[in-house]
């Protein structure tokens, strides 16, 4: 019986090697965590949120995209085919209701004052263990919101890239899949955002 | 090694590999605050599935099509009433047979509505004109008192 069901798997994902096996495997196992998904929101909610707070600097908006993230992704459970990881799938989700936020944000752009938004004493009021001194601590927090500021001069796309590989250690064939574009580009873009962040941190040293 | 030794020799390399490492170190620090701001913003703020009793969460999607439905039934419900209204002929092609007391109570009012409309059409009689003009004029200046009392008023 379970033969007949592997081979009916396979028939259905169209290979027969070993390779697709485990593919196939890792889509079973993504397929099975998307059943229960108030474990999944816990699960993956930190994560969703943290990308959009580094993308969107915004609190308010960070937690209600969250929010709607995960309702889209109930919604759509069925259409999940497990061809990516439950991570991805729903940090692409992310990404595209982050797209039309920014898009209906610069329709209004009257908007500009936000009191939910992060400021730079949020990002750098946290500093790891092992910094003693006064005067360590306040170098650390200066990098910090150097880099903080660096990051919110970069484009959307720039920055969804740096976030994606630096804050959330994603691969970039990963982030290619996650964001929609191709590999190259990929690299283009984490490259400029890069180069303008030592640049930017150049400045302020 | 000849790698190594070339490195050690050429300054520029050194310092490029130094500001190659701070900024690694400035990028590491900037993951933890934000790996750190944002779990404390997830403390602060529970997701709505969680603060509310369970299943919530899926009442809540289960909902959202019945909302859906209300919302359509309230728009839908009058726009059809108001064709319904506006083609009774139709309307009442569709439903069942009528009542028939229903129907002779139908042909009672409107064959008294004809004979009433019949008696106001009549002409008055030549030797009943004077009297009906008086009335007219009685007519006219009873609506004319009603109307200035009713500005008095």
């Amino acid at each position: 019986m379970e033969e007949i069901a592997g081979s009916a798997a396979s028939i259905f994902y169209g290979t027969t090697d070993a390779g697709s096996e485990v593919a196939i495997e890792k889509r079973e196992q993504a397929m099975l965590e998307l059943a229960d998904f108030d474990e999944v929101v816990r699960v993956y909610r930190p994560r969703i949120l943290r990308f959009l707070l580094s993308s969107l600097t915004d609190r308010d908006a960070a937690e209600a995209l969250t929010q709607e993230c995960f309702l889209k992704a109930w919604s759509a459970r069925h259409q999940f085919r497990g061809d990516s990881s439950l991570s991805t799938w729903l940090t692409r989700i992310a990404v595209n209701l982050m797209r039309d936020h920014l898009r209906s944000r610069s329709l209004r752009f009257w908007q500009k004052t936000r009191g939910s938004s992060l400021d730079v004493m949020d990002i750098s009021d946290w500093i790891p263990d092992g910094r003693s001194s006064p005067e360590s601590v306040a170098v650390a927090r200066d990098r910090v919101a150097g880099v903080w500021r660096a990051v919110n001069d970069l484009s959307a796309h720039q920055r969804s890239v740096f976030v994606l590989r630096f804050v959330e250690e994603m691969e970039l064939e990963e982030i290619a899949t996650t964001i929609g574009m191709n590999l190259s580009t990929v690299k283009s873009h984490l490259y400029r955002a890069l180069a303008a962040i030592r640049e930017r941190l150049g400045e302020t040293k | 090694m000849k790698f190594r030794k070339d490195a050690a020799a050429n300054p520029e390399l050194d310092s490029s590999r130094d500001d190659i490492r701070d900024l690694a170190e400035d990028l590491s620090l900037y993951r933890s605050a934000m790996h750190h701001l944002a779990e404390s913003e997830a403390a602060r703020r529970p997701f709505v599935a969680e603060a509310r009793p369970a299943h919530s969460f899926h009442l809540r999607l289960l909902l959202a099509p019945a909302l859906a439905a209300a919302v359509a039934a309230g728009v839908f419900v009058p726009v059809y009433s108001h064709f319904h209204h506006r083609h009774p002929a139709v309307a009442t092609a569709s439903q069942a047979a009528p009542d028939p007391t229903e129907a002779r109570a139908s042909i009672d009012d409107s064959a008294l509505m004809n004979q009433i409309d019949s008696d106001l059409s009549e002409n008055v009689p030549d030797a009943l004109q004077p009297l009906a003009d008086l009335s007219d004029q009685a007519t006219t200046k009873n609506s004319v008192s009603e109307n200035k009392n009713a500005t008095h008023e």
